[in-house]
């Protein structure tokens, strides 16, 4: 579907919502250093991979923002900012707006408020978000699957097969392992779940995703329990 | 006796009882115990499983909360628990293997055993024989999911 730009697009959604985002979006501390102003140079857009692919403009977003567009700004963090590769390439803008870092700040405000769009967005990440929220590590060996990556070919079913093989041929012992990208320190395990207790990162999943938040809440709270931590994430 | 159904290939067991949005069955036992495990339609959902970690023995949990995690390459998820009650024994096979739940989602890939505490009232809410496939059927339908794919070896 084509985006719309009229801004109309969700009327259906009260003006005052829309208006609640937009604020959060405002106060947030890093907005004052994204955006100065815009002359249309479209430097942006030529450096932008995304707006090669996609219908999607850097340009558009700080615009939108600067203008204060309510109605606007609502459609691009519905149906725009997912298109972004968060690459920085705009940062180039010669007058310093960092259209990217507008839309991380959206993306943000859109995955506390658990829009629709963000669920969608994010489903297919689960288990990395599980793997980095639970483990420390992003992508782990044991990932590589056939049907998860056929387009390997063959060959992947091998290495599958003896991953664990694999694994202990590479000399360091700290990469012996198949289920995390490598093996992880019971303190910073601790040290990174009193990081999610504290910055409310929980707070966000819970939004988006429910079910991933139970099971992440149940590794966590018996894992700092075990440490003599007393945090839970209710 | 069980009766067996399939919708787009998905295989419904009449005998069991479902909670269909969950996607989790359960069996009351002739001792009162209730076994707990993952449908047909949920193993497919998630394809290849890879890990599945049950909670505990002696693990007590609400109907709704996580009696085990699922993940398989791509996806990760709970299983929630359509009965509430103490866990009594784990499948440790699962732990082992845990593409059993892939080939045997109804047998040999259960996942927990519980000792119910309010067994009467939250089994009357699930749904069993021709009304859990007639909710089965609606929820494939309305969804659009996938066909059933089964690896080799698959058992009722």
């Amino acid at each position: 579907m084509a985006l719309d730009l009229t801004g109309r697009q969700y009327k259906d959604v009260p003006f005052e919502e829309k208006e609640k985002l937009f604020a959060e979006i405002k106060e947030d501390i890093r907005f004052e250093d994204y955006l100065y102003g815009c002359y249309e140079c479209g430097i942006c857009v030529a450096a932008c991979p995304s707006a090669r692919f996609y219908e999607f403009s850097p340009r558009v977003i700080a615009q939108a923002v600067a203008r204060e567009d309510e109605d606007l700004v609502y459609t691009l963090m519905n149906d725009s900012i997912w298109d972004c590769s968060q690459c920085f390439s705009c940062d180039r803008c010669p007058r310093k707006n960092s259209p990217g870092g507008l839309i991380t700040i959206m993306r943000e405000v859109a995955v506390r408020h658990g829009l629709q769009t963000a669920r969608d967005a994010l489903e297919g990440y689960g288990r990395i978000i599980y793997k980095i929220m639970s483990t420390g590590t992003q992508v782990s060996p044991d990932m590589l699957q056939p049907d998860a990556f056929p387009d390997w070919g063959g060959h992947v079913q091998e290495i599958s097969d003896n991953l664990d093989v694999w694994r202990r041929a590479l000399p360091p012992e700290t990469l012996h392992t198949t289920e995390t990208g490598w093996a992880i320190n019971d303190k910073t395990i601790i040290e990174l779940y009193l990081i999610w207790h504290m910055t409310g990162v929980m707070d966000m999943i819970k939004e988006v995703d429910e079910g991933l938040f139970m099971i992440l809440q149940d590794v966590m709270e018996e894992r700092l329990e075990e440490a003599g931590y007393e945090e839970t994430f209710d | 006796m069980a009766v067996r159904e399939e919708i787009r290939g998905c295989v419904i067991l009449t005998n069991l009882h479902y909670a269909v949005e969950d996607h989790s069955w359960a069996n009351v036992n002739d001792d009162g115990t209730v076994t707990i495990g993952m449908t047909d339609v949920a193993q497919n959902m998630a394809g290849s499983i890879l890990h599945a970690k049950t909670k505990k023995v002696g693990v007590v949990r609400a109907k709704g909360r996580p009696i085990a995690t699922v993940e398989s390459s791509k996806w990760v998820g709970p299983v929630k628990t359509p009965v509430s009650g103490e866990i009594i024994a784990v499948n440790e096979e699962v732990a082992k293997d845990a593409e059993i739940i892939n080939r045997s989602p109804y047998q040999k890939g259960w996942l927990v055993k519980l000792k119910p505490t309010n067994l009467d009232a939250e089994i009357a809410e699930m749904l069993t024989g021709d009304s859990a496939v007639q909710a089965y059927r609606d929820k494939i339908e309305k969804e659009d999911l996938k066909t059933c794919a089964h690896v080799e070896g698959f058992e009722d």
